[in-house]
């Protein structure tokens, strides 16, 4: 099952390391892993996401919570929270496949950010899976170089 | 007031009257406070690590954090291993390293390690003081930390030139505590002990298996006036020795790996396990998945994370173990354990242990019973690791006293030092360490802090020439390929004995060692007792 976490740490130096040494140590596995500070400039915010048994989720949550600098952590419910994450891709193009490629980012809702005369800069925000789908879609144009943010949760209401 | 005397200040105000370190240029600061400071005494022990083990048995003693010191680099990881033996086995400590100036940190200069990367995963907290201003609420919380919720060391890493830094304010030693991250869970859920509650009335045999968390959480009078309140029988773990006399009617020895059968059996026939203050580690719990099939699982612990982690329990319940048993005992729990108890009688009586020990030389077994036996009632027994602590284990005759092991790291050589600590800790106590003599060889040097200090500890060395546990294991998986771990017959104990001021005894065989036991423990000064094994003897 994929667990995902949103923890509020005391923003300090190691405080990063501590928590993804915890994961290494102990064997946890990181899908993704994203973080920044809040509107408290002492507090960070971190969204991580793991994939693992329902006994190990279970496990992170209360060593999460046994780390002194962190302030506090939520389950989030994917069904019942916004999960969002930021890609940029670039994709190589040729005169044939160009226009086809303009079209599945408009059909995305991708924005060009940036053209050269062989590759296409594309940014895309959305819920992972989309972002996971548009990437396989992507595929057979060529992907030069991929950068993900990562995804960062929020519970709604 | 500079750094180096607000740290002084703040163990003063900790009530911490003995420290165990070894200085160097990057603590020397602090070593100039201490000089100014008659309160505190320092005592100087041989090798870092052994300060890290001095504070463990001092600690365990006087149930409160101790502290140990070193300077940078090579001193500072010298005491790595003390600190994650100290972690595994729930011990509080204060760990203070000197560490080089703090414009040189990061810079690979002469002795400098990274002390908080190193111990991050061996520590329950650590800091790394920038400003000397900090130091009161640091110490604040690191004695705080260390102290509650499930104990642990914490490490404050020190450069020197914060050592020197002069505060710019007047030092005020905290009352209180902040930090919104720590908040240990201390009482029980009210829903969750119903629920404990509901089980027990429940069960026809209910078990307590009681684990190194009951001693450390002062919790051993609680839970025994449960047992007897209620009828409700007793195992421990290796840590949860000495919650329960031996010759309680209710006690039915140590389980695991290297228990009592009867132990064993108990848990297998038991409907309700009752774990107390313990992990299941492997060693007392080999298959946990097979426990969690059979029977009801209530798991008592102060740290939530330990619950869940080996076993699915039916019933978890975090908190301290005297609130959570002083409600147990004020709740509304009816048993009649009568018939079980009768079972349980019969497995000990006819439960054959299949083991047989060589009498040829001293017998391991009958050692350590009379040796236990005719100990003070409320005397320190330290075993160390290997053969020796698993013979210590399962013969110890625990009669108001103290077993101090480390069950957790098994750390060899950890008997000595650890024995210093407990004897500082209360000098009118009989203190007496059981090692074997490869354990002894990890932390003889330590023979000069006990004759400089004149602690009269007994150190009693199990000889079989050999690393017994691992020879054990050779014998029984590599089919007795003995292979680096023949150990002869040095050093001669009369002449280190007699090098370092001590007594010395000698037994060979089971022929007048009562006697020699008995000259040994009454031996007003520091002694050592060398007991020849049978190499032929195993554990199991």
């Amino acid at each position: 099952m994929k667990g995902i976490f949103s923890v509020l740490v005391e923003n300090k130096d190691g405080v990063l390391s501590q928590i993804a040494g915890l994961f290494a140590r102990r064997g946890y596995n990181i899908d993704s892993l994203a973080v920044g500070e809040t509107d408290k400039h002492d507090i960070s915010s971190m969204t991580i996401v793991s994939t693992a048994d329902q006994r190990t989720i279970d496990q992170i949550e209360k060593h999460l919570n046994k780390k002194l600098d962190v302030i506090k952590v939520r389950r989030l419910d994917e069904a019942k929270s916004v999960s969002l994450e930021m890609m940029l891709i670039k994709v190589s193009y040729t005169a044939q496949t160009r226009s086809s490629l303009i079209e599945l980012c408009s059909v995305m809702g991708a924005k060009i950010m940036h053209i050269s005369a062989k590759s296409i800069m594309i940014e895309i925000h959305n819920t992972p899976d989309v972002i996971g789908e548009f990437l396989d879609l992507l595929k057979s144009f060529g992907i030069l170089e991929v950068q993900r943010t990562g995804t960062i949760s929020m519970a709604k209401g | 007031m500079n750094g180096a005397q607000a740290m002084v200040e703040c163990l003063k105000a900790e009530g911490v009257t003995k420290i165990f370190g070894i200085p160097g240029v990057a603590i020397a600061p602090f070593y100039e406070a201490l000089y100014e400071n008659p309160e505190i005494t320092h005592i100087l022990v041989r090798q870092e690590q052994a300060a890290g083990h001095a504070a463990s048995g001092y600690a365990r003693i006087t149930r409160k954090p101790a502290v140990c010191v070193t300077s940078s680099g090579p001193g500072a990881t010298n005491l790595i291993t003390a600190l994650a033996t100290a972690n595994a086995d729930s011990i509080p400590l204060i760990a203070i390293t000197g560490q080089v100036d703090s414009s040189l940190l990061g810079h690979d200069v002469f002795q400098e390690a990274d002390m908080r990367g190193s111990t991050e995963s061996f520590v329950k907290y650590s800091y790394l003081v920038r400003n000397a201003n900090d130091i009161p609420r640091i110490f604040k919380e690191a004695f705080h930390v260390a102290s509650t919720g499930r104990m642990g060391p914490v490490l404050i890493d020190i450069p020197c030139d914060v050592q020197r830094m002069e505060l710019s304010k007047a030092f005020r030693y905290p009352e209180e505590v902040k930090m919104r991250g720590y908040k240990p869970s201390v009482m029980g859920n009210g829903q969750q002990l119903a629920k404990v509650t509901a089980a027990i009335n429940r069960a026809k045999k209910p078990l307590i298996c009681a684990g190194g968390g009951v001693i450390l959480g002062n919790g051993e009078e609680v839970v025994r006036r449960f047992c007897e309140k209620h009828q409700i029988p007793l195992v421990s773990t290796m840590m949860g020795i000495g919650t329960i006399a031996k010759s309680h009617p209710l006690y039915f020895g140590m389980l695991g790996n290297n228990g009592k059968p009867y132990a064993n059996k108990a848990v297998s026939n038991a409907d309700l396990l009752m774990i107390v203050g313990a992990r299941v580690a492997d060693r007392a719990v080999p298959k946990p998945e097979k426990l969690e099939r059979r029977l009801n699982v209530i798991h008592i612990d102060i740290d939530s994370a330990e619950i869940g982690k080996m076993l699915g329990p039916t019933i978890p319940l975090v908190g301290d173990i005297r609130h959570i048993f002083d409600a147990l005992l004020e709740a509304d729990i009816h048993t009649d354990t009568k018939e079980w108890l009768q079972e349980l009688e019969e497995f000990k009586h006819t439960t054959v242990d299949h083991r047989v020990f060589s009498d040829k030389k001293v017998n391991p077994m009958t050692l350590v019973q009379t040796l236990s036996e005719k100990m003070d009632e409320d005397a320190v027994y330290v075993a160390d690791v290997g053969q020796n602590q698993l013979w210590s284990a399962d013969n110890y005759v625990m009669k108001s006293g103290r077993f101090l092991t480390t069950g957790g790291m098994g750390t060899m050589g950890y008997s000595i030092p650890a024995a210093i600590g407990a004897k500082m800790a209360e000098p009118s106590r009989q203190v007496v360490a059981v090692c074997g003599d490869g354990a002894f060889q990890m932390s003889m040097f330590e023979l000069a802090t006990i004759a400089v200090n004149q602690v009269a500890v007994k150190i009693l060395v199990l000889r079989n020439e050999y690393l017994g546990l691992v020879r054990e294991h050779q014998e029984k998986v590599y089919q007795g390929h003995y292979f680096g771990v023949q150990l002869h017959a040095f050093p001669h104990f009369d002449k280190l004995a007699e090098a370092y001021d001590m007594a010395y005894f000698h037994a060979d065989s089971n022929e007048g060692l009562e006697e020699k036991l008995d000259r040994f423990l009454s031996c007003p000064k520091a002694a050592i007792m060398v007991c020849d094994i049978d190499s032929a003897n195993n554990t199991k």
